[in-house]
């Protein structure tokens, strides 16, 4: 219980720090929201001072000291209030998360727990096999489509699968003429919309899990225990997948935490070559248009679900593993 | 497959806070490639478009767009939704859908090519005094609901942005004392005498009284669904794409053959290439090859100047205070070279008038020589860097007490054409034995910059207002020489002069073409001679069409508007186009 209880207070602390620095780091880059949008204008002729007067005026942009803001600020997040995007106005910033979030949550969710479990699972297979083509056809390729960059994947994929076959939609998260609903034919369609992304995200996440697994497999298959089993005459896949995989499994649980925590933070580069309209198209439209109300209400969802997957990983370990509660 | 989601322009991939687009005149889009993150991406694809186009391989493409049928237009790169479109139809907000300016009418449009006005829901006006404008409303248009259009509407929708300086995006109350309403006239009591207010008052979208009037917060209102006096209404929206359908109860109805205009929410390069666009705003590398190559017969581009692209001098800093070291610099650039290096020798160099050529020549001062145009000449330049005291000394430029020169150049950051130019202009200047070190600050970051005066010598834009007086004021009224480190919203180099001062104040009040001319002519001598801005080349307007479908499209020989897509030259376009033969 104590364990758990510091693991807590850690929480709260680091929770703390981030939500300053959420504060305090879009607001030293240069320029201000106003500026960012007067900049834009400018590329379209000289702007009229009545212009960025009337652009203040619309976007409320923050005025008084930065105590002042600063504590405004705590307490808005506190209650959950992050006010009206800049760039988006008048929308407010949870209206604009709460429909960018489905989208990701499903897409990059549902990719990293496919190319977790088949990740491990063919890491298990090559372990187990080492030697074989099963081990040196997943490893080799693995680790080579782990080098590939996201956007080079995802471009290869755009060209060839979605243009010169012309297999799958290259861009958005459902048709043009759809509109957004639970219906049979809305799901089907966005489905349909979100293979050629998933696939980019499971190509080049997938070596990650292959390798990490194989290694630390291999490492376990040379226990006493495992020998022990196979000389019992249990059978191979009981052997592998009961006692060797379930051991090796630890380090990649911890792997699988983090990265489920960072599913919020959606997948930028992907979601950017597929115009798809998750969390991580949205950051970028925020940070490029000096949008702070959004930018901090997304660097804070993210970095509460990453630290309360660390804290959850933390106590799984406690309960797991009694030499890490000292 | 839709829309290739390969893209590198700005505009389409962001949405970018306008609050004037389309309400003012200064909208013109001068630059457009800008690669930030995007540029490996949007190499690929073009050239996989090119691959595709060039070898003519066809491709068998799903268009995404549905309903386009042949008294359907297309519209490429006319509006963006980033992560989807959200409807925002209220002509005043900074991230209204572009289209609302296809639905909401002005009292006139003006082209800013040339200046020209055409009378939208007045017939016109008379300035009986410099302190006053008469606007004759327009009688037996109507609302799209049925109800009519009337002159206490144009009242009303003034009214309406003096409660909210917000919604003002013009700058209307700036210049505006009252206004009265009497019979079919409205009449504007200007603060003080201003002849070229017409202008910007005129332009103000006009907005029916009896929805607007019980909207509770006008400034955050989202206006779902509009009731305009323009040739169409909404028809169809969806996050991904919207449609507007031809208004039958439209006053002119008789001019306007386009039934239905789909506008996708995003529309790559690729996608416009292939997917039978007919109307698109977009920069397309190696145009010939791509656009045009996707259909010989049909596909036509149109870059006219809209606006130049020029060096700053900071004129509060030595070396750039000193007239004759600028004439060195002016002497020592060769201006298509950079024009070429940066736009793909898609427009020419710029005249140092500050006047868009060929769309102003009408209002050519004809005492300068050439036009305008400046051209490259080392040995003057040499000798104007002399008399300001920097001489050569082992191919580098060197002040009095034999200190190198060393100036830095400021361009915002992603801007990738201005870059380009840039690189030239610093190889241009190397040449000359100047040293530049180039500084590319994010966009907001740059501006900040510009308008606190935190530069030596910066890329920046000037001119292309539609409006002579507009261009020159912002160019060289002392009003915005602010002291350095103060922010000031136009005139960043900060030029100031008693007599040009004189001259803008009375082309400000005078409305006799003669005399206005003159002015003019002096201005021109102003820019040309105390060079406040080294003009470099045009920012081009980089319109595409097809005439598959529809023809009438404005051109070089017709330029009665610019291919733009945003702000209210469609409605001009809109009422040209013919369906095909």
């Amino acid at each position: 219980m104590r364990y758990i209880l510091r693991k807590f207070g850690l929480l709260l602390l680091t929770l703390w720090a981030a939500v300053t620095l959420n504060y305090a780091l879009p607001r030293l880059m240069p320029g201000s929201p106003a500026d960012a949008a007067v900049a834009k204008l400018s590329q379209n002729g000289p702007v009229a001072p009545s212009t960025r007067a009337a652009i203040e005026a619309q976007l409320g942009v923050p005025t008084g000291s930065w105590w002042h803001q600063y504590t405004q600020y705590l307490d808005n997040v506190v209650h959950l209030r992050f006010g009206v995007s800049y760039t988006f106005f008048p929308q407010s910033v949870s209206s604009m998360v709460g429909q960018a979030l489905p989208w990701t949550l499903v897409m990059v969710g549902l990719v990293t727990v496919l190319a977790f479990v088949v990740g491990s699972l063919i890491g298990v297979a090559a372990a187990w096999r080492r030697g074989t083509w099963l081990d040196s056809l997943p490893t080799l390729s693995g680790a080579f489509l782990a080098a590939f960059p996201y956007f080079w994947t995802a471009l290869l994929l755009v060209f060839f699968v979605g243009y010169v076959f012309g297999w799958f939609p290259t861009s958005g998260a459902y048709s043009a003429d759809a509109v957004p609903n639970l219906s049979f034919g809305f799901v089907g369609d966005s489905l349909y919309h979100a293979v050629l992304p998933a696939l980019t995200i499971l190509i080049t996440s997938l070596g990650g899990w292959i390798l990490g697994m194989r290694n630390t497999m291999i490492g376990t298959i040379g226990e006493d225990y495992v020998t022990f089993a196979e000389a019992n005459g249990l059978r191979g896949r009981t052997v592998a997948l009961r006692y060797a995989a379930r051991n090796a499994l630890l380090p990649n649980l911890t792997g699988f935490g983090m990265a489920l925590g960072g599913v919020v933070g959606g997948s930028l580069l992907v979601e950017q070559v597929f115009n798809y309209p998750g969390v991580g198209h949205l950051l970028y439209s925020a940070v490029t248009n000096h949008d702070y109300p959004l930018m901090q209400a997304l660097f804070l969802m993210i970095t509460v679900c990453v630290l309360v997957a660390n804290f959850i990983v933390d106590v799984l370990y406690g309960v797991l593993d009694p030499r890490t509660r000292r | 497959m839709k829309c290739m989601r390969i893209q590198c322009r700005r505009r389409r991939q962001e949405p970018v806070p306008l609050p004037s687009r389309g309400a003012s005149t200064e909208r013109i889009k001068l630059t457009m490639t800008r690669a930030s993150g995007r540029r490996l991406r949007a190499a690929a694809a073009f050239g996989a478009a090119t691959i595709l186009v060039a070898t003519g391989c066809s491709v068998s493409v799903k268009s995404g767009t549905s309903n386009v049928g042949p008294t359907t237009l297309l519209v490429g790169g006319a509006d963006s939704g980033t992560p989807a479109l959200f409807k925002n139809f209220n002509p005043f907000s900074p991230n209204k859908r572009n289209l609302t300016t296809w639905m909401y009418e002005p009292l006139e449009v003006v082209n800013n090519l040339n200046s020209a006005e055409t009378p939208f829901l007045a017939t016109g006006y008379t300035q009986p005094n410099a302190e006053t404008v008469d606007f004759t409303i327009r009688q037996g248009v109507k609302w799209s609901d049925g109800k009519p259009f009337t002159p206490a509407d144009v009242a009303f929708t003034f009214d309406l942005l003096r409660a909210h300086p917000a919604l003002d995006v013009n700058g209307d109350w700036q210049h505006i004392r009252s206004l009265s309403v009497s019979g079919d006239h409205v009449v504007f009591h200007l603060k003080s005498a201003d002849v070229p207010a017409a202008k910007v008052i005129e332009q103000t979208l006009i907005v029916p009284e009896h929805t607007w009037r019980d909207v509770k917060d006008p400034v955050t209102y989202t206006n779902p669904d509009p009731v305009v006096t323009g040739p169409y209404t909404l028809d169809h929206f969806t996050p991904n794409q919207y449609t507007l359908a031809k208004n039958e109860k439209y006053w002119q109805a008789d001019k306007v053959a386009v039934q239905k205009i789909v506008v996708p929410g995003s529309s790559s390069d690729l996608a416009i290439a292939t997917q039978g666009y007919d109307w698109a705003y977009s920069f397309f590398p190696n145009v010939d090859n791509t656009w045009v190559k996707a259909d010989k017969q049909h596909n036509s581009y149109w870059f006219p100047p809209g606006g130049i692209v020029g060096l700053l001098p900071n004129l509060t800093k030595a070396p750039f205070d000193n007239l004759d070291f600028r004439e060195g610099l002016s002497l020592g650039l060769d201006r298509q070279q950079i024009a070429d290096k940066a736009e793909q020798g898609y427009v020419k160099a710029a005249s140092q008038t500050g006047l868009l050529l060929p769309n102003e020549k009408s209002s050519l001062n004809p005492s300068i020589p050439d036009q305008g145009m400046v051209s490259q000449n080392t040995t003057a330049a040499y000798a104007h860097f002399a008399k300001a005291g920097y001489t050569r000394k082992g191919g580098k430029l060197v002040d009095r007490a034999g200190k190198p020169l060393t100036v830095t150049l400021t361009t915002p950051d992603g801007w990738a054409d201005w870059l380009q130019g840039a690189q030239e202009i610093i190889e241009q200047l190397r040449g000359l034995g100047i040293t530049v070190k180039l500084d590319k600050p994010q966009p907001a970051s740059y501006q900040q910059d510009l308008q606190n005066g935190d530069f030596d010598l910066a890329l920046g834009t000037v001119g292309g207002s539609g409006s002579l007086f507009q261009d020159y004021n912002n160019l060289l009224n002392s009003d915005f020489k602010k002291p350095v480190g103060k922010s000031t919203a136009s005139n960043y180099q900060r030029y100031g002069d008693p007599a040009t001062d004189a001259l803008l104040d009375k082309l400000k009040t005078t409305s006799d073409p003669t005399e206005q001319r003159q002015l003019t002519d002096q201005l021109q001598n102003v820019v040309y001679q105390q060079l406040p801005v080294l003009s470099l080349f045009y920012g081009g307007l980089w319109g595409l069409s097809s005439d598959k479908k529809f023809t009438g499209w404005p051109s070089q020989k017709n330029p009665y508007a610019s291919l733009m897509t945003w702000g209210s030259t469609p409605l001009l376009v809109m009422t040209h186009l013919r369906l095909a033969k």
